[in-house]
């Protein structure tokens, strides 16, 4: 298998990496975030801040492992997770430990519930199929923030807009890949059209469990398998249950059921109305 | 490796992707762990057991590379009867001479060579005698055979606690991956390199692959991870106060008493040092230009002469002790970066006048009015005489130059941006002040102010500043004939007869054509996987040093899939993939007795930089602590040498001064625990570049120490809280990070802790803390004299420091045992301090990497 | 607490983020609510009176003035929340009806000007008065949105608390807007046609108000863990707190006899339950925020 490719090949592969690199024809454009590529140098995180210039989120100690950004917000559009946990990889001789690492961002959902959310339609769905905040649009109404199921957007205390990952709109407008995508040295983030990485994501799932990492899945990239979403811009390749890495084991848009709550409304509006027009005679009564 | 060469590291996770074995050796769980196959937990200071281990069940299970190893090692050599192992006295190799507290080399020579450089400078340092079935008792073979019998896997567990199965399995997948169709590559960094045996760690990682026959083939050898961005230019060009350009050894006073002297000294008789002195006749050709004739030996004498040791921790203790007045500080913050920043600041308080060049004000320009002495009061800034000068300084994408990396390779970087208001780059800096000196002597007729006034300094300048070219200066380094100025094509042209000029002979080569070749920029996809043609690599544009190794005796690839380079019969050359780094002559080639220089290499001499042309599995020469690897126990250490009595380094450095004072070297009841420090991939070294930078700031807010679950239960300490951390040095809070990726060792039947400390924070900058260096001590590896800053003991406890003392200037912390000096050395083996020591030895390089 | 096997979390931390939403927005929800449910029951008022009928109209005329002042304050605490208010107007730029706030702002924008325009117009003569009449009935079909819409607000959104509750969210807010309007008219207006109104429009917005109470906690704690604010800690105190006004507003209802304390009590009572209900909801949908959890353990159990 791989191991036997020549160098030949191996600058094949490059070459193709490379021509992707530029390659921005209007189509789906995604990340595929390989969390075993990943080595937590949260290059993707600062290259994301100096080309959005978005200012630092507080200079806190957490405690937590080697993460101090902590989550997903209005100024830190990518944000890697440090999950210590007392069971070993399947494939690493390291005593009864690993040590993931996951560069968390915007899921680019299929069906979005912080566009579908938006009141003033601030939100919209690019050519790239990326959703993007305009942020001449947003009025900080703050609804989108509750209604992503991930926890991603948010709204900035200081200019009271929502905000979250764009995608690099304006750098993929240019020709050239997300910065996070750029910096990252290992390729953990691969950037690119949704159909190719979806199959890169699937031949590299093969590839790890042949090599026995049989905990090796994906989450996010199966409209099937992720109804809630119908799939995700933004997919993952994942070693432990999402919840370790803080992510829904199944989010849903939650305007997917809002029917529910309309109907509810419907009737009960119905029936205010009847109880009105109902109390109203009554009182005619004397 | 990806905590700190994570761009580096890109390539290994692409081997991985491609089925190779990582395999990561740490005390602690890193990010490099993370991803790594195995990860071998090790106590801080003994890789040299472990490593041992590893060439021990090499030999014992005939694993080595036979072929390699008989043709290209020194294995076959036979070795002067009067060498006596290690082995045989309890630690010392023989010849220790008391007098002087050193060792006299040459009882480690070849059969037959006296090896005194002195008495017989023309005498080849190459076996009279060998024998290629290895079988002779005192062939380097059988030597080495013994030497590390003892390194078994018990012996390692014991040592290192390290299980004996990890030590196996690691054994095993080197050998199952060496060979004539794989090899293994060695990445170390400071890791290996920050302790008072640092030296010998590599020489016995250089053992394990010669015997693997993993150098000079591809995918081979032993990659040193360099530091700041061209560090490795720096020693290449160096910065360092032993060595001139192209590892030249800087003159020594009373030694080299004249040009031919120090060429006699240093030409070798055989191999390609034996070019030397056409390397320094071009030299001095390019600085002192027309001065420079045969005549007066082309202006040697205007180089200065080392009267001793003037390494970095010997010239700040000269400083403290008042025998320095000035200092310059350029792209260094020493306070924070180098261990006992206490002593430091003492020296720098004692200086007349310090220069710092910086982005910002660091610990280093700012020690007399922000520093803990000052803050606790009892330094006062009115009474520090120093006079500071604080030059803004312009950053890497505000000037042109060249970085030199890891792999030996020149990368020209453009000018992105004027720098901002006075900020000047270095080559701006040091071209205006040489200018400034020569008009301040211009009509001075005292023949010591020659070197001033003979001095080349003539670049161009250009631009609203008049900065000088820094192309002009890489043509200089890049060498050109005297007559027309035209640039070389290599160091093969460079002449000893004063014809040539180069500023530094191993770049030669780098303007070839009168072409920058640092700036190539071809992309590796439309050239062969070598990729020759990007940018430019010392020497020669080889990105593979020693390849000739990767082909067999007779030049053939030892195997297809590790082709490089090989002799083409039908043209008579040598080819490959890469350029060949060999003699022209075909592989049958045996020299004449009577050959010298590079001309006595023969065709199956791949390492033609060595004068016998092999790789040295024993050093006859050129080390000042043993010809083969000891295991030795850190200065302070928490446990006795497992293996023999003499406990550390008998040649270590050390400064034993009231501001310096050390621990018992092992079981000091005060400091139980052991310390290590390090690097985060957030952060830069002593912090200029990063803890004055929001991004990087918020990614590693505070500084911290780790420590595992075991420890946190035995000392109270709570994940997230503060910690008191003490040395007889000084006294630093931080905060607690508790996680399994620290895990306790059983070490000769005990468990032992171990703390691992970032080295990042000071008191400056956006994000502040204590920084380790404060508790460290003056303590030097012999050879290179770097600093030992990865294992010492201390001791910790829940809580932050007190706001009043810390020792060097407020007496001392902890109560002073007698010191039991005696415990690290035998009887007899007692040195005296350290500073000054004697030139025997020709190229030391400084150790931070 | 009884978890899973597995408990995964990250560190303990939340998944979702928090609403950014200030108590305005519970106001609003009080506010808008009452509001709205008056507007409908000034409509019906409308309805029932035939011409001259004065008492009647009077009584409808104090609902049109509650839905007015209701609608207007409540809007005053919306714009008053948005990050941007000078851009309050681009809820207006587009039709979305995937998103409830944008069609509560709809709602909104029918529902206070046709109010305004009957409260003006009401018992003109002429053709304004038909058209005031004509916008009262307007009023009165918006009212009765604006009074229910907001529970379809919070329960399309990932908070779990609320998103288990969507079925009951909408009637408990409607039901809890008639038992506050009542009150606002208990209160504030004193006639036997008021009394006799508001003794059935109240009682049974405040009968239904404790029932879909109900329903909401057993929707919400399908999965135990989801419901947990409902049952526990501070916010559990306002549920329960909100629950105890409002039947105390009941009681005080059903009470016989017309002293005017007892009406005004319940009343009272009945406003206070119901903006009680309110910061309840609010608060405990952050609590349900912070805990992932809840999420988690949503989700797993299919009921996301
Ligand atoms: N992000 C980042 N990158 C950097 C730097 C930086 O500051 N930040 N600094 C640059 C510089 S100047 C340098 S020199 C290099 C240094 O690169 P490295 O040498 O990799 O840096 P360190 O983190 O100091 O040490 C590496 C590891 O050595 C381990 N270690 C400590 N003692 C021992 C021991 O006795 N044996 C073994 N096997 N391991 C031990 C430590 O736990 C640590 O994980 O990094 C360069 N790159
Ligand atoms: N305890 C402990 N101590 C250690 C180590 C350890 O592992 N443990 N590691 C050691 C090692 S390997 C090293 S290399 C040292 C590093 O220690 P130092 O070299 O003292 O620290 P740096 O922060 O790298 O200092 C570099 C400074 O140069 C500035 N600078 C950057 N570019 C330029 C430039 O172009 N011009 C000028 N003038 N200034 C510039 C930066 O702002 C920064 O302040 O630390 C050593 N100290
Ligand atoms: S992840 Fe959240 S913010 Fe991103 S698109 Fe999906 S719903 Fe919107
Ligand atoms: S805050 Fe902005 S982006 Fe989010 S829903 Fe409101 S208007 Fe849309
Ligand atoms: S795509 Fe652009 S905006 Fe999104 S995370 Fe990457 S760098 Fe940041
Ligand atoms: S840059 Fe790549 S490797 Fe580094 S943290 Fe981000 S995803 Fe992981
Ligand atoms: S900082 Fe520079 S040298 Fe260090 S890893 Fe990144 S690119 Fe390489
Ligand atoms: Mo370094």
């Amino acid at each position: 298998m791989s191991a036997t490719l020549t160098a030949g090949e191996v600058v094949e592969l490059e070459k193709r990496t490379a021509r992707e690199d530029t390659q921005n024809r209007a189509s789906r454009k995604g990340f595929f975030t390989d969390t075993t590529l990943c080595i937590g140098c949260k290059a993707c995180e600062v290259a994301c801040k100096q080309w959005n210039q978005l200012p630092d989120d507080g200079l806190l100690f957490s405690g937590l492992s080697y993460d101090n950004t902590l989550e997903l917000g209005a100024s830190t559009w990518r944000h890697v997770a440090f999950i210590e946990r007392p069971v070993a990889l399947s494939t690493q001789d390291a005593g009864a430990f690993s040590w993931l690492f996951n560069s968390d961002v915007c899921k680019h959902c299929a069906r979005a519930g912080c566009l579908e959310s938006c009141p003033t339609g601030a939100i919209i769905r690019t050519e790239f199929d990326s959703v993007f905040v305009q942020p001449d649009i947003c009025n900080g109404c703050g609804y989108c923030v509750m209604s992503c199921p991930f926890g991603v957007i948010d709204r900035r205390e200081d200019d009271g807009r929502a905000w979250k990952c764009t995608l690099c709109y304006d750098r993929l407008k240019a020709d050239m890949q997300p910065a996070c995508a750029k910096a990252c040295p290992t390729d953990s983030i691969k950037f690119g059209d949704l159909e190719e990485l979806r199959e890169t994501a699937r031949t590299r799932v093969e590839q790890l469990h042949e090599k026995g990492m049989q905990e090796a899945y994906l989450y996010g990239d199966d409209p099937n398998r992720q109804p809630g979403t119908e799939g995700l811009n933004a997919f993952f390749l994942l070693v432990e249950k999402p919840e370790a890495y803080n992510l829904p084991p199944d989010p849903i848009a939650p305007a997917k059921h809002a029917g529910e709550s309309w109907k509810s409304l419907a009737f009960g509006a119905a029936g205010l109305i009847a109880l009105a027009i109902g109390s109203a005679f009554a009182s005619t009564r004397r | 490796m990806a905590e700190c060469h994570p761009v580096g590291f890109r390539w290994v996770m692409k081997a991985k992707e491609r089925g190779a074995t990582i395999i990561h050796i740490d005390p602690r769980f890193t990010r490099t762990s993370a991803v790594a196959d195995v990860h071998v937990p090790i106590r801080a200071g003994s890789d040299i057991a472990f490593l041992g281990g590893v060439i021990r069940y090499i030999i014992e299970n005939e694993r080595y590379f036979k072929e390699y190893v008989v043709n290209y090692t020194n294995a076959a050599a036979i070795v002067n009867e009067r060498f006596e192992d290690s082995e045989l006295h309890d630690g010392i190799f023989g010849g220790w001479d008391a007098e002087k507290g050193e060792y006299d080399a040459k009882q480690w020579m070849y059969e037959g060579v006296d090896g005194d450089p002195h008495k017989h400078p023309r005498e080849p340092i190459r076996a009279k005698e060998s024998d290629p079935t290895l079988q002779n008792p005192r062939c380097v073979f059988q030597i080495l055979k013994h030497h590390f019998a003892r390194y078994t896997p018990e012996m390692v567990e014991e040592t290192c606690g390290v299980p004996a199965r990890l030590l196996l399995k690691v054994a095993e997948e080197l050998c199952r991956n060496s060979g004539r169709e794989r090899t293994s590559a060695f990445c170390y960094a400071v890791g290996w390199t920050q302790h008072t045996t640092g030296v010998q760690y590599i020489r016995t990682a250089c053992i394990i692959q010669a015997l693997l026959g993993n150098m000079g083939r591809p995918g081979g050898g032993i990659l040193a991870l360099r530091g700041h961005a061209s560090i490795q230019g720096s020693t290449d060009i160096p910065t360092l106060y032993n060595l001139l350009p192209g590892y030249l050894p800087m003159p020594r006073a009373k030694v080299d008493h004249d040009f031919k002297t120090y060429n006699d000294l240093n030409v070798s008789p055989t191999g390609w040092w034996g070019e030397f002195r056409k390397y320094s006749v071009s030299l001095l050709k390019a600085w002192y230009g027309d001065a420079a004739t045969a005549e007066n030996d082309y202006c040697f004498r205007y180089l200065p002469a080392m009267t001793s040791d003037h390494s970095h921790m010997n010239t700040v203790a000269d400083m403290a002790d008042g025998k320095v007045k000035g200092y310059f500080v350029m792209g260094e913050n020493p306070v924070v970066g180098t261990v006992n920043g206490a002593l430091h600041r003492e020296g720098l308080r004692a200086l007349e006048w310090l220069v710092v060049r910086d982005f910002q004000l660091i610990e280093t320009a700012e020690f007399w009015r922000d520093a803990p002495e000052i803050h606790r009061g009892e330094i006062r800034p009115q009474d520090i005489g120093t006079e500071v000068f604080f030059f803004p300084a312009a950053t890497h994408t505000e000037k042109d130059g060249t970085f030199t990396n890891t792999q030996r390779l020149l990368q020209w970087h453009h000018k992105a941006v004027e720098p901002p208001g006075d900020c000047r780059s270095e080559l701006d800096f040091i071209f205006k002040l040489g200018q400034r000196l020569k008009k301040l002597y211009a009509d001075s007729p005292d023949p010591k102010d020659r070197p001033i006034l003979d001095m080349t300094w003539d670049y161009s300048v250009h631009g609203p500043t008049n900065d000088p070219d820094a192309e002009a200066v890489l043509r200089e380094i890049n060498g050109y004939t005297v007559a027309d100025g035209k640039v070389v094509d290599g160091f093969t042209s460079l002449k000893d007869d004063g014809s040539t000029a180069c500023g530094c002979w191993i770049y030669s080569g780098c303007f070839k054509d009168g072409v920058n070749q640092t700036m190539r920029r071809k992309p590796h996809w439309e050239q062969n996987w070598v990729a020759s043609e990007w940018a430019w690599a010392w020497p020669h544009n080889r990105r593979t040093l020693y390849n000739r190794a990767s082909a067999d005796p007779e030049g053939k690839p030892w195997s297809e899939r590790k082709a490089y380079v090989w002799w083409d019969e039908a043209e008579q050359k040598w080819t490959g993939h890469d350029d060949p780094d060999f003699i022209t002559k075909p592989p049958s080639y045996r020299p004449p007795a009577d050959a010298r220089g590079k001309d006595a290499i023969s065709g199956i001499d791949p390492f033609l930089l060595q004068s016998d042309g092999k790789a040295w599995l024993f050093a006859p020469n050129g080390l000042k602590d043993g010809p083969l690897p000891v295991h030795y126990e850190p200065q302070e250490s928490l446990v006795e040498n497992s293996l023999h009595g003499q406990q550390c380094n008998p040649l270590r450095m050390e400064w034993r001064r009231k501001d310096n004072p050390y621990h018992q070297p092992y079981h000091d009841p005060r400091f139980p625990y052991s310390l290590t420090t390090y690097r985060l991939t957030e952060h830069h070294t002593a912090g200029g570049m990063s803890r004055w930078l929001s991004w990087l700031s918020e990614l590693q807010p505070e500084a911290f120490c780790e420590v595992s679950p075991e420890l946190a239960q035995e000392t109270g300490l709570q994940n997230g809280g503060w910690a008191t951390i003490r040395s007889a040095r000084g006294e630093i809070e931080s905060r607690v990070l508790v996680t399994n990726r620290m895990r306790p060792l059983r070490v000769r039947g005990r468990e032992i802790h171990q703390i691992g400390m970032p080295y990042h924070w000071s008191n400056k900058g956006i994000v502040t803390g204590d920084c380790p260096n404060e508790l460290f001590p003056f303590v030097a590896d012999p050879n290179v004299s770097i600093m030992e800053t990865k294992a010492i003991s201390v001791s910790i406890e829940p809580g932050r420091r007190s706001r009043e003392r810390r020792f060097i200037t407020s007496g001392p912390l902890v109560e002073q045992l007698p010191e039991h000096a005696e415990e690290r050395d035998l009887p007899g083996t007692h040195r005296k301090h350290t500073t000054g020591h004697t030139h025997e030895t020709e190229s030391a390089k400084e150790g931070n990497t | 607490m009884s978890e899973p096997p597995n408990d995964l979390t990250y560190y303990n931390r939340p998944l979702l983020k928090e609403s950014v939403w200030s108590i305005d927005i519970p106001l609003y929800y009080f506010l808008g609510g009452s509001a709205g449910a008056a507007m409908t029951l000034a409509a019906a008022l409308q309805l029932a009176s035939e011409k001259g009928q004065s008492d009647l109209r009077r009584v409808s005329a104090v609902c049109h003035w509650t839905g007015i002042v209701g609608s207007t304050l409540g809007a005053v605490f919306l714009v008053h929340d948005l990050g941007r208010p000078e851009r309050f107007l681009y809820m207006m730029r587009v039709f979305r009806p995937t998103s409830p706030m944008n069609m509560g702002v709809w709602i909104l924008s029918g529902a206070a000007p046709a109010s305004i325009a009957a409260g003006l117009l009401a018992n003109r003569r002429g053709i304004l008065g038909a058209v005031g009449e004509a916008c009262g009935y307007v009023a009165g079909v918006f009212g009765a949105a604006l009074a229910g819409y907001t529970g379809v607000l919070v329960s399309t959104t990932a908070i779990p608390v609320w998103q288990a509750a969507r079925r009951w969210m909408p009637v408990l807010f409607l039901a809890s807007s008639a038992s506050s309007a009542a009150g606002l008219i208990e209160t504030f207006a004193e006639s036997e046609a008021a009394r006799k109104v508001t003794r059935v429009f109240g009682t049974a917005g405040r009968v239904a108000e404790l029932a879909a109470a109900h329903q909401v906690e057993r929707a919400a704690s399908a999965v135990p863990r989801v419901g947990q604010p409902l049952r526990e800690g501070a916010t559990s105190i306002l549920w329960r707190g909100a629950t105890l006004l409002t039947a105390a507003s009941l009681a005080a209802s059903l009470l016989p006899g017309k002293s005017r304390t007892r009406r005004v009590a319940a009343g009272v009572l009945a406003m206070a339950g119901s903006l009680c209900l309110r910061l309840a909801v609010h608060y405990v949908g952050d609590a349900s925020a912070r805990d992932a959890r809840a999420s988690f353990q949503q989700q797993r159990a299919g009921e996301a």
